[in-house]
């Protein structure tokens, strides 16, 4: 089992929804996230921001997905996640591989790869 | 692979402490971070005010993603920014990452 972490831009959430829906993983989880990459945020003011020493947006709103997949289906998943929210523009996210290593379905009490499919 | 192996650092820490940790992890080379608002208690079961109980305390989790040779530095700066030596400080937890890809390339690694 394989939990796939992708942070993406907040408009490709209903892409990414129905394209993974498309490839049978309709079931994923959404946080809501902020944050930055090596280009250290938006180097703009910030309208919220007054201090006008401060000129760059540190956080950007982002929304972050967690999908919980067997081994085999991990390039998949990555691979359309990939797909739907490539622009080719900073911003566009990431994606992490973790490992996972027991899952339980609350309802039936089942274990392991049963209590993800 | 040839990619180094990566570690992903989630610390769950006082939300005014976020802005100074994240400063300090920026001045130490690690500038990726994502922050998620999160709520939670530790083993003190929240605070207790009077006869109510606060368990659902907000905290803010910083997450980033750094390679097995800069774990360390990373908990660290972090430790270092959030710490205020009172309870409540919050938790830093080190797990396993296995691939990392970014989207606008498709390129592995970090």
């Amino acid at each position: 089992m394989k939990e796939v972490l992708a942070i993406i831009q907040m408009n490709k959430m209903e892409g990414t929804k129905d394209a993974l829906e498309v490839i049978g993983i309709p079931s994923i989880t959404v946080y809501k996230a902020s944050g930055r990459g090596k280009q250290k945020g938006l180097q703009i003011p910030h309208p919220s921001q007054l201090d006008p020493s401060n000129k760059n947006m540190k956080f950007i709103p982002k929304r972050m997905i967690s999908v919980m997949v067997e081994d085999e289906f991990v390039p998949a998943v990555v691979a359309v996640i990939t797909k739907i929210n490539r622009t080719g523009n900073y911003g566009d996210g990431r994606i992490f591989v973790c490992p996972v290593e027991e899952s339980v379905r609350i309802r039936t009490g089942e274990r392991g790869s049963v209590a993800i499919s | 692979m040839g990619c180094c192996r990566m570690k992903m650092v989630r610390a769950v820490i006082r939300p005014e402490a976020v802005d100074k940790v994240a400063d300090c992890l920026e001045a130490g080379g690690f500038t990726a971070l994502t922050r998620i608002e999160v709520f939670g208690r530790g083993k003190q079961k929240g605070i207790k005010v009077g006869n109510v109980v606060y368990d659902n305390l907000p905290k803010t989790m910083l997450m980033l993603v750094v390679g097995d040779d800069d774990v360390e530095k990373a908990v660290k700066i972090i430790e270092d920014g959030a710490r205020t030596g009172n309870i409540g400080d919050g938790k830093i937890f080190v797990t396993s990452v296995e691939e990392a890809y970014t989207i606008r390339t498709g390129m592995r690694g970090l």
